[in-house]
Parts: structure tokens; sequence; C-alpha cells
């Protein structure tokens, strides 16, 4: 069987690329690490790749807001080449920042490239938060993940992943199915706890996909839990599945695909 | 023309609004105002009105929560509206990404800046506006009142003059008047200084002085650890040489000690790791926020500047600080209130630390009011590099010297001669301009770039461009062979240095590499894929001189030699003072459970898991030991374990350890406390001493004899015990700088910390062990000889308003056996939780470890020894433990021969039973424990 490859997209500020690049390899992908600059320079072309994956960082700084200085770097410059690579053939994942770059250029969560219909605003409670949450899958569009009612525990490590939209947009992205992922409490109910949800998000929002249900962008971090010692509690037992599943989801279809 | 655009959140509060107005409530009282509104300032210079709106469109606003306005204000009704933005000259890091966007769009701006504005409604004075502003908003040294819009953005000016310092003609008195506030170097240097210019029959250039002032400093030369000593009338071996020497005490595990900018030890696989711990106090005191930054910055360019380049993998921060709740009054004049530091030094290295994703995840924070004239800010980093890559090559005739990453501008001016002197309440008016706010995004870039350039061999050596700037790091790495450095090639933040000043400037994220002329394009290559500026501004010559021109200017001209060791050692003298403190012990407590609550709220003892949350502990995915562990995830760990190779189960373990009250009191068992300290934490949680090393720093009150003695006397302790350990000290730092002089010439010391920091490796994450208690009906046991008499300096003495000289002993004679039956046990699988017991006492770890186990815990303390109950319950002996194991049995196998008590057993119901012999002194909920342990910092960070 072939192995994916999977474009690990790179620029000033990315700084969890390196575990998303291992958590790939783990599942049988073969990442690359590409820089923003080669893919304007073409030196690196999107087509070359199965998988178009943004990790978490700050890029630029996250001045103005989380992601937006590369949002805009990737309107202007690779607009075409990306919708290209969504249209045809490609799958895209964008954890945290990754996530917060892709619904500021609009690719989430209708593919509008260029305008935006939703925003990942500031944590509710005003300040970056690194501690671990636990999230439920939810039955979505997202062609790569088993609809299985799946709760697990995850990282969260943001600042701004507070899920905000008109409320009429909301509800389309709940009516169509676009929502992968809730923060839910110990029950496995969702909720707008503190600091079950970490942020505040609406409807407890913490993933959500396009209509393709080829894009996904999540705020927690599904590369950071892929080996057991990962978990904090791995000396205490760790239950169910890990995390992890996500990436392994999609390099299993991008290579029946 | 400046355009001026300000966004405003749509909602009628946002969260930078709502946390300033909870701060004021909660720190100056102030209740009448009713909201706080902020705005987002930008400012677009050299665009039209419509490519300015393009500008705000498209990058600026987000229609969705958000409204902006060009031209005028944004906020409507507000009682009083203040901006505050960084003063001309300290470079905005979000200026170059609002720069960039522009070019990305095509709107191209000469200029753009962006700063914060507050409207405050409700009711509110000038007065309290004005308390505000300058207590919570605005600190003077880099930020200012913006009271009318800037007429432009661009800073010009022109450049200085070379000038001639006509040293051979001053007399004593002018030549201190030279020296002071500005070189920082005594008359005897200055002497060696005149001596040698009248022998070369020239007077210096202003570059000249100031490059041997700041080679000559305490801070990179440090005088008086390498002095030959007289203390108590005994000539007594330099302080340095003695601790160099316990590299002795496991040379096989050392790959280079002392030499780089951290020490590297080996690890697994064909790598090695590094570490080293940095203090950054004189500029945090001034500028909490800016200094923590620069600080974090400058350990990991430590790290990145070792060997060809080592990548950072965990950074720790350690502090120190008055009390929060310390009444004002107590503040000496020129200094910033302890509660104000401790945020904004906490901001600082969250904001540094997680842009450049390391993850913060070892630390602890210390309180003392004796700290209030200036904190102690203790940063720590560790890398990972391959093995063959861990030694600098050595720099050849012809070899470039290229500058990466940031510009130069006018910060860091007499940074390291600023930090070698003594604090007096003029320091924040003098010595502005050594505070500058770090650039997190330019550093991650540079360490992209150096770590790339690494792997493909093109670095001959590297190094930071820290303290001294070019002049040190030149200096340096042609300290050999001569450097010729270039200064008009150097490229500036904006005009107008002088020439010295670009040579002394230490401003942040700049590295300067050797490479060899040939690969000179593929390195240029490299840094431009990454956004960097890389420039090559000199080369080594063969000269063995320090020569730098400015456009065909001669700058500055020194022999290598003279610059590097004409500086003679110092000969110091040192009386040991002993102050007998009335010791006053406190009444037996009637109601122990209330003490007991007021140690877990105790500064020392409380969480800081808000602190520990807003670090990102967790990037890079490497943690095999978070910070906080246990059903809740909210009990703390005693140390960090990371797998840096994701692919491997090798393991760094970093622990550290520290008390400035005990050191106070004792500084050698103060000293002996904190190495236990710290090697119990590397223990409890698995590590092996034997693949260990040590890392010291000293933050000490500026040397007069009473407090060189001391220092003798902290040295002489960390030696011994290192012995007994067979551990090596591999890097360390000193800063004896921890004087305040009040305006009348009091003095005040602030207490002298030894902080010690153990980083090793491990081959098998897997066996390694957390604090959380793991089951019901385990048999807790504790290992170790706690001393129950001397309770000196511990939280239950300071809470009860006691004192007593002695503080406690640990039993030397024993750590050994203690620390490696803990090793065997853990390694085994047998221990199935341990915490180290420090401050807070056994009481208090065994509350930690119930926390985390989602249990209870009962035990006897007449198993332990017969003293007084609250002694034994608060005793804070380091190199003791309390381990779960599964039973009695395996307890007695796994501790014969060492000493340890078997104290009680793990329960279901969640309560603390604490009995001595059948009385029971204390039974208490879980969560009123919890609760008590939680509060204080949930309080002053707003959780």
């Amino acid at each position: 069987m072939t192995k994916p490859k999977v474009c690990i997209l790179r620029t000033d500020g990315t700084n969890c690329d390196e575990e998303l690049f291992y958590a790939f390899e783990k599942f049988g992908a073969s990442p690359k690490f590409v820089h923003v600059n080669e893919l304007r320079g073409k030196s690196k072309r999107l087509k070359e790749f199965n998988i178009l994956a943004l990790p978490g960082g700050f890029t630029y700084g996250d001045d103005v807001a989380s992601g937006k200085i590369l949002a805009v770097e990737l309107v202007s410059f690779l607009k075409n080449e990306i919708e290209d690579f969504v249209a045809k053939y490609g799958l895209v994942i964008g954890i945290c920042n990754g996530f917060q770059t892709l619904i500021r250029t609009g690719l989430l969560p209708f593919t509008k490239f260029g305008q935006m219909d939703a925003t990942l605003a500031q944590n509710e409670s005003g300040h970056f938060e690194c501690r671990w949450i636990k999230v439920k899958v939810q039955k979505s569009k997202c062609v790569f993940l088993p609809q299985s009612n799946e709760i697990f525990d995850i990282a969260v490590n943001h600042g701004e992943g507070r899920i905000d939209a008109p409320q009429n947009i909301i509800k389309k992205i709940e009516n169509e199915d676009l929502v992968v992922l809730k923060y839910v409490d110990e029950k496995g109910n969702p909720t707008q706890k503190y600091p079950q949800n970490p942020n505040g998000s609406v409807n407890a929002i913490a993933g959500i996909c396009n209509q393709t249900g080829r894009i996904l962008g999540l705020m927690p971090h599904p590369e950071k839990f892929v080996d057991a010692t990962q978990y904090p509690n791995w000396r205490r037992s760790v239950s169910g599945n890990s995390p992890g599943f996500i990436i392994k989801n999609m390099v299993k279809f991008a290579q029946s695909s | 023309m400046i355009h001026e655009i300000r966004v405003i959140s749509k909602s009628e509060t946002d969260p930078r609004g709502q946390d300033l107005l909870e701060e004021i409530r909660r720190t100056l009282k102030i209740k009448s105002i009713k909201n706080i509104r902020t705005a987002k300032v930008y400012r677009l210079e050299g665009v039209t009105r419509a490519q300015a709106l393009v500008f705000a469109q498209k990058v600026l606003v987000e229609p969705i929560g958000q409204q902006m306005s060009i031209g005028r204000s944004a906020l409507k009704g507000a009682a009083k509206t203040i901006e505050v933005a960084y003063k001309p000259g300290v470079m905005n890091p979000e200026a170059a990404s609002l720069i960039k966007a522009g070019k990305d769009i095509r709107v191209n701006p000469k200029a753009a800046d962006s700063s914060w504005e507050y409207a405050f409604f409700g009711k509110l004075s000038q007065d309290e506006l004005a308390e505000i502003t300058e207590r919570l908003l605005v600190n003077k040294t880099v930020e200012y009142v913006v009271k009318t819009s800037p007429k432009t953005l661009l800073i010009t000016g022109t450049i200085g003059d070379i000038k001639t310092i006509p040293i051979r003609n001053l007399d004593t008195g002018k030549l201190m008047e030279l020296s002071k506030d500005k070189l920082f170097l005594n008359l005897e240097e200055m002497m060696i200084l005149k001596n040698y210019f009248q022998k070369i029959k020239r007077d210096p250039t202003d570059c000249e002085v100031e490059t041997i002032a700041q080679t000559w400093s305490e801070h990179c030369v440090h005088k008086t650890f390498k002095a030959k000593l007289v203390i108590d009338g005994k000539n007594k071996e330099p302080l340095f040489s003695r601790i160099k020497k316990t590299v002795k005490n496991n040379p096989a595990l050392i790959v280079s000690a002392f030499v780089d900018n951290s020490g590297v030890i080996d690890f697994y696989d064909g790598y090695a790791i590094c570490g080293k711990a940095e203090t950054h106090n004189s500029p945090s005191a001034i500028e909490p926020y800016g200094g923590a930054m620069t600080g974090s910055g400058g350990v990991f360019r430590d790290v990145l500047g070792t060997g060809q380049g080592a990548k950072p993998i965990i950074s720790t921060d350690i502090f120190c600080f008055a009390s929060p709740n310390m009444p004002p009054k107590l503040l000496p004049p020129g200094c910033l209130p302890p509660d104000y530091l401790l945020r904004k030094v906490v901001a600082g290295v969250r904001d540094y630390g997680n842009r450049v994703g390391i993850p913060t995840n070892n630390g602890s924070i210390h309180f003392h009011n004796d700290f209030r004239a200036k904190p102690t800010v203790a940063v720590g980093a560790f890398g990972l590099i391959p093995k063959n890559r861990a030694q600098k090559g050595k720099p050849k005739k012809g070899d470039l010297i290229l500058t990466l990453g940031g510009r130069t501008g006018r910060d860091g001016i007499h940074g390291a001669t600023f930090s070698s002197g003594e604090m007096t309440s003029q320091t924040i008016s003098v010595s502005g301009s050594a505070v500058q706010i770090g650039n997190a995004i330019e550093e991650k870039r540079v360490i992209d770039t150096i770590i790339h350039l690494r792997d493909l061999g093109l670095i001959v050596a590297v190094t930071d461009c820290g303290a001294g700037g070019y002049s040190s790091a030149a200096g340096e790495m042609g300290q050999v062979v001569g450097a010729r450095v270039y200064l008009e090639k150097v490229p500036l933040k904006y005009p107008g240095l002088a020439p010295w000043e670009i040579f002394l400037s230490e401003s942040q994220e700049r590295m300067v590499i050797a490479t060899d002329q040939k690969n000179l394009k593929k390195v240029l290559e490299i840094a431009k894929l990454y956004n960097v500026e890389a420039t090559v501004i000199g080369n080594f010559d063969g000269s063995k001189k320090l020569h730098v021109s400015y456009k065909n200017k001669t700058v500055c001209s020194l022999n290598m030699d003279f610059l590097h060791s004409g500086l003679p050692q110092r000969r110091m003298v040192g009386r040991s003072k002993r102050v007998a403190i009335g010791g006053e012990l406190p009444s037996v407590p009637k109601d122990l459970e209330k003490i007991f609550l007021r140690i877990l709220s105790h500064g020392n003892v409380c969480s800081k898991e808000p602190i520990v949350r807003l670090y990102d502990h967790n990037v890079q995915g490497t943690n095999a030991m978070h910070p906080f562990g246990g059903v809740d995830f909210d009990a703390p760990n005693d140390g960090a374990i990371v797998r840096p190779i994701l692919s491997k189960p090798y393991g760094v373990v970093v622990t550290h350890g520290l008390n400035p009250a005990l050191n106070n009191l004792d500084p050698y068992w103060g000293s002996i406390w904190a190495l236990t300290e710290a090697v119990s934490n590397f223990v409890a949680i698995g590590g092996k001493i034997k693949d260990a090393a040590l890392i010291d720093n000293f933050i000490w009150p500026f040397p007069d004899e009473e407090s060189l003695a001391a220092l003798d006397s902290a040295v002489d302790a960390l030696c011994f015990l290192a012995k007994i350990l067979k551990m090596p000290f591999i890097s360390g730092k000193d800063s004896l700088s921890s004087t305040y002089r009040y305006p009348d010439g009091r003095i005040l010391k602030i207490p002298p910390v030894v902080l010690i920091s153990v980083f090793g490796k491990i081959k098998d994450v897997a066996k390694t062990v957390s604090s959380d208690f793991k089951k019901v009906g385990s048999t807790i046991v504790l290992v170790g000889n706690p001393d129950v008499k001397n309770l000196g300096a511990s939280a239950y003495f300071d809470i009860t308003n006691s004192s007593s000289p002695s503080i406690p002993k640990v039993d030397t004679k024993n750590i050994n056996k203690v620390l490696e039956s803990i090793s065997q046990a853990v390694e085994s699988g047998q221990i199935l939780s341990c915490h180290d017991i420090s401050e807070g006492g056994v009481a208090t770890t065994l509350a930690e470890m119930a926390f985390g186990g989602g249990c209870g815990a009962s035990i006897n303390i007449a198993k332990i020894t017969k003293g007084r109950p609250d002694f034994v319950l608060f005793s804070e002996t380091a190199g003791t433990f309390l381990v779960e194991v599964e039973s009695v049995q395996i307890a007695k196998k796994a501790f014969a021969g060492v000493p340890h008590k078997i104290i009680g057993e793990t329960q279901e119901e969640e309560i603390i039973e604490i009995n001595a012999g059948q009385k029971t002194l204390l039974k208490t909920p879980i969560k009123k424990l919890k609760n008590a342990w939680q509060k204080p910092m949930k309080e002053i960070f707003h959780q």
C-alpha cells in the first residue's frame, strides 16, 4: 500500500509540527515539512500531496488575531492551489492555530476562500489555557471519522478557541452535520461549563468540518496523544481509544481513496 | 500621514477590559467603575485612506464580533479614556506582522504600530485614573500614555560620533566619575585601563572603553568567583575552581562542562542533552514583562548557542517575590509592587515560551518580603543535540562572521554592566535603556534556521548575542585567531546609533555564527527560507586582535590578549558573621486543622496550578510526566520528564530545588537543603543520580565581607554534598547584585538564593512514577530521616510568627542509601506513588498525594518519632519521601537497611486522618484541604 503524502505546513511561529509529523508517520503516512515560502516560490506544490496539515503554534505571533496573518498570506498567494487541492483530491486538517487559520481563510465552515463566516474568538476566561479535557465524536459529514460516539481525553493549549458566529450560521453548522467534536462533561454531555469547555465555545463545539467532509478543523490536539505515555495519567490507566485515532483514520481513508 | 484605525468588540464587554476591571477592584479597591472596554488602535503610515480601509477590512477587523472606526474614537460615553502605547524606539513585535500582511495584500505601509485604548464607564476621579494608569496600565520604562497622536512612526537620527576618551589624563576622581552608572568598574580596574593606554601611548575610543568594561563586568567574567579568597583569615581556593572540580565526580557522563553556553551530558543513540539556568533579576525588577520575556529568550539562545546548535526542549521558571499581600508602605522607593511583578513576570514567560513552542513544565515560586526591592527571576532551558555536533569548531582565518535574526537597536545598552551593579531608587530612570521587549517569533525563526544549518554541517561555531552584544560574541569567538568587524554592515532597527552602540547593543533574538566562506550561499538561502535576515558583518582575520571599524574609521583595535587576560585575579576578604536570632517557638496549637489549612494556603506551599496552566507545558508532545496529574489533573508532580525523540522511550528528567528563607538563616545548611531537595525531586519521579548533572545559580547580595563568607560557605556545602552524591556541576551562573540602597543610604540585602537544577537521562520513561496515590488500602511509608527539631524558616514558623536560627539538617550520612533505595524500588515497579517532602512538611505531602488519588489516607505519627506532633507534621526536611507501596512486606523488603517508617495507609473515604498513638489530631475532608491549597493563586490569577 502506498503511504499517503502529508504536507505539514510550516511558517514563522509554527510549533506543533514535529509531533504532528510523528503522529502521521506512526500511523503509516509519509509526512514532509513544507514552508509556506516553498509553496509561494513553487519549489513545492500541493498536488504532490494527499493531505494538507496545518499544525498548531503562533504563526506570525498571532498578531492582530490568531492565524490571521497566515490566513491573509494563503488567501493572497495560494488561493487557486488550495482551492484546487480541496476540490479534487485532498484532505485537510487544521489543529489549533491551523484551525484558526482555516476559519480565517473561510475554508471552514463553508469552503468559501476569502470570506469568513465564523470566528475563533478569545477564550471566555480571557487567558491561554493548557489542560486535558474530554471531547465526544459527533455524527458528522467528516469523511474519514467513523460515527462512533467515542469520548476521549485530549489536550487543549490555546487562548483563542471560542467558536462564534451569528445564530443562523451556528444553526446551519449544526443542521448540516458539520460539528465533528464537542466538549463534554464527566457524564458525556456537551457542556458550557469551565474548564470542561475550556473556552466557552458556542454549543460546546470543539471541531468542525466543511460540507464535503474533507476539511477538518479542531482546537484540541489529537497529535499530542498517540503514545500511551503522552497522557498525564497513563500511570493510573488509559481508558478507551486515544485521540490519535483521528489521524490514524485520516491516513487510512487517504490510503483507501 | 498616519491613519488611525480602532477595532472594538461588538459586545458590551471584552475579556481584556474585564480582566483589568477585576484587577482594579481587587488590588486598588476602586469599586465605582461599572465597565471597562478596550479598543485596539492601529496606525498606518504612508498609505492612502482608501488603502488603509482595504487593510483594515482584510487584516484588522472581523465583522463577526468586531467593528471599527477610522480616524475617530470608537467608544462613546466613557467617563475617561486613555491610550497606552510602546514608546518610540521600543520595538513592538506586532509592527513587523502588520508590515508583512500589508505587503501580502499589496498595500505597503512605510510604518505601522498598534496600541490599546481603555475606556472607563461609571464613576472615576482623575486621581483614581492616575493611580490605575501608574500601577496597572503603564510601565514608564517602555510605555507611555498617548496624549496627542504621533505625527510620524518613522524614527530618524544622525549617526553618533566616535569619541576619544582622554583616559591617560584622568585623575582618580575623574576615572570613577567615568565608571559610575555606566562602566561599573572599580578604581583598580580603571587604573589598569589607564596604565594600559599610557603604555601603548594613545587614548581609547568610547567603543574600546565600553568593550573592555563589558568584557570585564562581573556579569561576564565572574571576578568574585575567580578571586583568591581569604575567609576568616584563611586562604581559600577560588569558588569557581572548587565547583569545577566536581566534574571529577562523574566524568564519564560529561560531554562538556563550563566551556560552552550550557553544560552538555551524554544521552542515547548518539545524542547529547544540555542545560543552563540564568537569572534576569535586574531587568525584571524594572520591567517585569519585558524582563521575563528577554530572560526566557536569552536562556533559549544559550541552549541554541551550544556546540553547533542545540534544540531547546524544556523551559523552567523559578521566581522569588515579596508576598503579594505585603503592605504597600513596605515597598522601597523606585520598586514595583510584588503582585504586579508576579502577574507581569508570569505573563512574560507565558507570551515568550508559548510562542517559541518550548514546554514550560517545571518551576516554582517562593515568597519572602525581603524580595521587595528586587525579585529573583530564574529561567532554565534544556536542549537536545547530536553528540557529534555538541562541540564548537574553531574558526580559522578567513571564516566569516554572520549575524542572524533580529536587527540591532539602542535597546539593552549597558545590560551586562547594569546587572552587575546594585539597585537604587534611581535605577529605573537611569537604566531604562537596558530593558527591551522580546520578539518570540523572531527567536523561533532563528532556532529553526540554526537547527537546519547545523544538520547540514554549515556551522563552524555559534554563539548567542547576549550581554555585550557583538562585542562579546565576536570577542569570544575570535579570542584565538582574531576578528574583524565592519559595523556599517550591521542591519539596524533605526538610524542614529553611534558605532559603539551598534557594537555593544544587546538587542534580542540575534545569533552569531562562524561559517566557511564556501558555504555562504547555502547559509543565506536557508536563512531566507525561514524569513530570517542573515548578514556577513566581518571575518576571522588571523590578527589576534579585535579590530572594529565603521566606514573605514577604526572604532576599536584591541589585543585579544589584553581584553581577555588583562584583568588581574582579585583577592577578596570575607568574614563570617553569625547573627544569633532569638528563637521563639510556637505554642502547641489547640486547633491543628486550622494551622494545617493556613499552611496549605501559604505562598510557598499553595497550588501554583493557575500559573502552570497559562504556560504551554505540553507543546512538542514530549511530556511523559506533566506538571499536574491525578484524578482531577490537579495534583503536583515533583519534576518534568520529556521524551525528546518521540519514537524512542528515552527520557530527559529535570527538577530543581531552592529555599531562600533557609539560606538567609544558614548559608551552609540552606545550600545542603537546596541540593538535597533538587536531587530528591529527581529521584522521587524515577531519575537516577548517576545519570544526572547539576547546574548552580547563586543570586547573592553584593559580596561585602559578610556576604562573601556566606557565599564561600554555600559553595563548600554544595561541593561537599556533590562529592557524597558523586554528581558533577557542569554549568552555573552567579548574580551578585541582590542589594538595594535606599535614598538615605540604608542597605537592604535580598535573601541569598542557591538554585540547584538537576537534569539527566533515563532509558525508559515507563519506569517512572507520579505523586498521586494509586490505590485504596496501600501502605504509606516515610523514607529518610526527618529532622523534627529544627523548623527555622518553615512555613509553619512563618504563619505563627515564630523564629529559630536552626534549620532542618539533612541526614547526609544516609542520603545516598535513601536515594538509591527509592531509585531501585521505582525501577523494579514496587513504588505506586512517591512524593518528596518539602515546604509544608509531611502533612502537606500526604494531602497532595491524596488530592491526586481521589482517595483519603490515615497515618499515625507516633510511628515516626515521639517529638511534638506539630513539629513532626510540618518539619521540612529535604531528602525524605512519602512512598505508596502495595503492602507492608514490600515496604520492609524494599527499604531494608534504610531509615524508614511505615506510617499508615490509603483509604476510600476522602479524608485525611492524622493520629498520634490513640489520639486523633486531625480528621479533615480532602475537599476542604484542597480548597485552602488552591485558593490563593486562583484569586491572584482570576480563575
